[in-house]
């Protein structure tokens, strides 16, 4: 019998499924061989039993395909610190392999088979409904039961007057002046996004609660002013959506706080690709938990947002593991510059083989950014894998800066014996720029609906990879082209030194995906010598 | 590239209106504030360009291999909470073994070692050239700077990159094993021939002028010079002593005292010209080491000023011992190491303690001498007053002339585990074994046994496991606390032969297996 072998996870992986640091300290706490009897790891299950406090020691296991855990302890935290002690365990070479799961596993096993099954069915059955009905031509509307379609109705008539609202409340701020905000506004702003919420549009709503921060800058007044204008914008585009282009319409149906169905989105087709889990990271806010988890696509160097929500101590979803790799389809949530996505099929396990995904330069993330704001202007966050970058210092901070690869000074190759990465990436790159060179990759003379990605890369998905990473270096060349042109982006200050990123690269150039932000990058994740991911 | 710092007179001219109120002023309507300023902010957003940065100079390379990546894996559970206290074994084996940590701990690893001075030691050899690196950024973690990078723990090679670039030519002489070989008194160099600089192309033995080539003496950190001096005393007491002194005024007063300690390895009266003109020195650190060293020569000028000072003021009658305090501590008293204020928090007259310092920095041979009798009856002596003075005074004496005989007479008139210290390792084990069945497992004896060292093994190992057993279910917080001293002292190899233990003391098999896999890691 061939046994599949599953490659361990690094503990730090392992730790970024902990729902907050507590459950970290508590895992580690029962990650030691005395804790556990009997533990196992076969093909994709791993299985123990942990020793408690009660009579009876909690049975935890773990699914590694997907993953997903179980435990017979009542914690309500997910996954429990049994399940993560228990990972935590393997991942140190702590657990023998064994032929067969325990029958208790198997047994767990087939219930999820089963149950996932039958939702898949379920959820394929309302996908193939809504395919259905969009090849007959259906409206954007579905059409539902009568009550369904009243309740339809009847939210588009509060957002739109919550809207209305706000674009008032907006002019009236900017008629009598900003300038006393410090006293007044939190408690405004608290009023109107509770109002804002009873209009269904909680978007808007968490737009406002989140206004407060501006006040941490000296620059407040600019930046209020540009929350306010944001808003405003997207006011204004809601009460005139009927003029917009579609995929823009969708773009502010989201930011204002409508949700697309999960089996409308599951029903738009799906980019499959080499799925590469690059960065992940939660917050929490009003008692909500929210995890972003952002994936690159290996062959069409797309990026995906998938975004799951849960209640303070509910489970959030820990089913994408940091720099793994799943090949997998994928169904972007609609929209002028689409970001958000589900996972709609998983056509591998989970591969951990360590290896930075490929990225671009620095230099030509602004205009990739100029694009993405072309076709979506709310956007403030935006995932990018740069190749080839070197901490660099400014006046105004720290900075990722391109790698001039000319330049030998400082850089005797002995830092990077591990993966000779730098070179290949670019070598790669280069052989992108001799097929693609062609012009008219400018951004900004595309029309807005189709942002580089969105819908020529349905039709085309397995060529968009390398036309962007043509076109990216296309702008490199160009910003690169004269010695008064800089090639730095900003580290967002607020998050404190990049130690940990100046340890791990030492100077020399590395892979570093990260969210841009107005303010700079705030750093996701990093890869070592040994190609391992490490979280910054 | 400040996101709100949006260029132009118009943005300006927008914020303040917006401030000021648009109904004030003569401008757009608020509508058309509001529709300006999202068109700026987003050209602004859209509009950024990169900047010129400096790249950081890149990190020098490696010279120590990688730790094994599970033991890596395992301080990085450690920095994570787990078993937190065994991190300073963790970072001493892997000294010992000469690894260096990953990158991505060395962050974690030097906030703790700005916290905690225990570890700054280890983390000059673990956190390698990138630690360093890393400390040039950022001055929280400067105090690595002045660790030893372990240099001359690697031989020649590491040497001689470390150091400042010059080719290395001659046999080093640290990395020849060949300590013992060289050690005699002799310095090899004149003082005539260092009297130019340490580097004179005119030095003459190839040994010496390997290890000077090097550069780590003349331009290396505090801690590496400190290594240095250590490593070329083990092997040439007069060499280094002699490579001191020519140096030696300019050398920074923090740092003469932390050279003279060396001296302690391969004492000798040929040390004593230089450790009594040291008794001089402007610092007090420093003349005090010179006068603890100079008290381990019984020949020594100091030695023979307290010889003595003490036959003044201790007088045999019998089996009785009389004091006759010293009137006062003039000033050749306190050049000889005898601090004439009561240091902050002791009590009583400053007679008395000026009387014990002086048996402190007596010579012990002086006493079996003096008094004609062996340690063991010496301290067993009838003394009439200030006896605890002079039992201290014997004591310190005892750690700081390293004396067994001492120490094993005195420690059974007191058990200080200091003392226990001065003993050959198997009779450590012996005696503390021995007071760990004599006395009740309480506090006392839990911070007495803090002080022996590990790994404990033998009888001691036994004595210990088989009080804890018997003291788990009458008194579970002493055995608890026990149990948790034990499991961090204990060899790591007898994690599977503590054989069937109380619940309660559950600590001790997985504390060991803990440590045992540790160990087991780095081979």
């Amino acid at each position: 019998m061939v046994r599949r072998v599953i490659e361990r996870w690094s503990r730090d992986q392992v730790l970024a499924l902990a729902p907050d640091a507590s459950s970290q300290k508590a895992a580690a706490g029962v990650s030691s061989p005395a804790k556990w009897s009997s533990a196992g790891v076969a093909r994709e299950a791993l299985w123990g039993e942990c020793k408690g406090s009660g009579a009876k020691p909690y049975r935890a296991c773990v699914d590694l395909q997907e993953p997903a855990y179980r435990c017979s302890c009542p914690s309500r935290k997910f996954p429990c610190k049994h399940a993560l002690g228990l990972l935590l365990l393997w991942s140190a070479d702590g657990v023998p392999g064994a032929e067969e799961p325990a029958d208790w596993v198997e047994e767990w096993l087939d219930q999820r088979r089963e149950r996932a099954a039958k939702q898949t069915a379920k959820l394929a059955e309302k996908v193939a409904a809504i395919v259905a009905e969009e090849a007959a031509g259906g409206s954007d509307a579905s059409p539902g039961s009568g009550a369904d379609d009243r309740r339809a109705r009847q939210r588009e008539e509060r957002v739109d007057a919550g809207l209305a609202d706000l674009e008032r409340w907006l002019g009236d701020q900017i008629a009598h002046g900003i300038a006393n905000a410090r006293q007044s506004a939190l408690a405004d702003w608290d009023e109107l996004s509770k109002r804002l919420v009873d209009a269904q549009a909680p978007g808007v709503a968490g737009l406002m609660t989140g206004l407060s921060r501006v006040f941490r800058h000296e620059d407040w007044p600019a930046r209020l002013l540009s929350e306010y204008a944001l808003a405003h914008l997207l006011a204004v585009a809601h009460r005139r959506s009927a003029e917009l282009p579609r995929e823009l319409r969708d773009t502010v149906r989201s930011r204002v706080g409508f949700t697309m169905p999960k089996e409308n989105v599951l029903a738009r087709p799906p980019v499959r690709d080499h799925w590469q889990v690059i960065g992940t990271r939660d917050e929490e806010r009003d008692r909500l938990l929210s995890r972003r988890v952002w994936l690159h696509g290996r062959a069409t160097g797309r990026t995906a947002l998938i975004l799951s929500f849960a209640p303070l101590g509910q489970p959030l979803d820990s089913s994408l593991v940091l720099g793994t790799t799943v090949d997998a389809d994928v169904c972007f949530y609609p929209g002028s510059a689409p970001l958000r996505a589900l996972v709609a099929a998983r056509h591998s396990a989970a591969d951990p083989s360590p290896m930075p995904p490929r990225g671009v330069r620095a230099a030509s993330v602004p205009r990739l950014i100029a694009d993405i704001l072309t076709c979506d202007p709310w956007t403030d966050s935006w995932p990018v894998i740069l190749s080839d970058v070197v901490l660099a210092k400014a006046d105004t901070g720290w900075h990722l800066a391109d790698y001039a690869h000319g330049d030998s000074a400082g850089y005797d190759g002995a830092g990077r014996n591990g993966t000779g990465q730098a070179g290949r990436d670019h070598a790669d790159l280069d052989h992108d720029r001799a097929d693609h060179a062609s012009p008219g990759h400018a951004g900004h003379d595309r029309d807005c609906a189709s942002p580089g990605h969105a819908d020529r890369d349905r039709d085309h998905a397995d060529l968009s990879g390398h036309d962007r990473a043509g076109r990216d270096n296309a702008d490199h060349e160009r910003a690169g082209s004269g010695d008064e042109e800089g090639n730095a982006l900003p580290i967002l200050p607020s998050v404190g030194d990049p130690w940990r990123l100046a340890a791990v690269s030492g100077g020399q150039p590395v892979t570093v995906a990260a969210e841009w932000t107005p303010d700079g990058l705030r750093l996701l994740s990093t890869w070592d010598e040994q190609g391992q991911v490490v979280v910054l | 590239m400040n996101g709100h710092t949006i260029g132009g007179a118009g943005w300006e001219q927008l914020v303040s209106a917006a401030l000021m109120g648009s109904d004030r002023g003569a401008g757009a309507s608020a509508a058309g504030v509001l529709e300006q300023a999202a068109v700026a902010v987003v050209g602004q957003r859209a509009g950024q360009t990169p900047v010129k940065a400096q790249p950081v100079a890149a990190a020098p390379a490696e010279v120590l291999p990688l730790a094994p990546s599970k033991a890596a894996d395992r301080l990085a559970r450690m920095l994570a909470g787990e078993h937190p206290r065994l991190i300073e074994e963790w970072l001493g084996l892997a000294v010992e073994h000469g690894v260096r940590v990953p990158a991505r701990l060395i962050p974690q690893l030097l906030d703790l070692g700005a916290r905690d001075r225990s570890i700054r030691g280890h983390l000059g050899v673990l956190a390698g050239a990138r630690g360093r690196w890393l400390a040039e950024l950022n001055p929280a973690w400067s105090y690595v700077l002045q660790e030893s990078s372990g240099a001359s723990l690697l031989g020649q090679r590491a040497l001689a990159q470390t150091a400042s670039g010059q080719a290395s030519s001659g046999q080093g002489a640290l990395s020849q094993g060949d300590s013992g070989q060289g050690a005699s008194d002799q310095g090899v160099l004149g003082r005539r021939d260092l009297g130019e600089g340490t580097t004179d192309p005119g030095v003459h033995d190839h040994r010496l002028h390997g290890i000077l080539d090097h550069g780590v003496w003349e331009f290396g950190s505090s801690g590496d010079r400190r290594e240095f001096l250590e490593r070329l005393r083990a092997v040439s007491p007069g060499d280094a002593r002699e490579l001191l002194a020519v140096g030696w005024e300019k050398e920074p007063p923090a740092e003469r005292a932390a050279f003279l300690a060396t001296f302690a390895d391969g004492l000798s009266m040929a040390d004593e010209p230089f450790l009594e003109a040291a008794l001089d020195d402007r610092r007090r650190e420093v003349r005090r080491a010179a006068a603890d060293l100079l008290t381990r020569l019984p020949g020594s000028r100091l030695g023979r000023r307290m010889a003595e000072r003490a036959a003044r003021s201790l007088i045999r009658a019998g089996d009785t011992l009389t004091v006759d305090l010293p009137d006062q501590c003039d000033s050749a008293m306190e050049r000889d190491g005898i601090r004439s204020e009561l240091p902050a928090g002791r009590s009583g007259g400053r007679k008395s303690w000026w009387l014990q310092q002086l048996v402190a920095h007596t010579p012990l041979d002086f006493w079996t001498r003096h008094f004609g009798l062996p340690p063991e009856e010496i301290t067993r002596l009838k003394i009439a007053d200030f006896g605890r003075e002079i039992l201290m005074g014997w004591t310190r004496a005892a750690i700081l002339q390293h004396d067994a005989a001492w120490a094993r007479a005195l420690f059974d008139q007191e058990p200080l585990t200091d003392l226990l210290a001065v003993l050959p390792a198997e009779e450590q084990s012996e005696r503390a074994a021995e007071l760990v069945r004599a006395k009740s497992v309480n506090g006392q004896l839990i911070m007495m046994l803090g002080g022996v060292a590990g790994p404990w093994s033998g009888p001691l190992a036994a004595a210990v496991l088989e009080r804890v057993v018997e003291v788990a279910a009458s008194q579970p917080w002493n055995a608890g606390e026990l149990a948790k001293l034990a499991a961090e002292r204990l060899d790591p190899a007898m994690h599977d032969q503590l054989g069937h233990l109380p619940e309660n003391l559950h600590v001790l098999p997985s504390t060991l297996r803990f440590r045992f896999d540790l160990t087991k890691e780095f081979s």
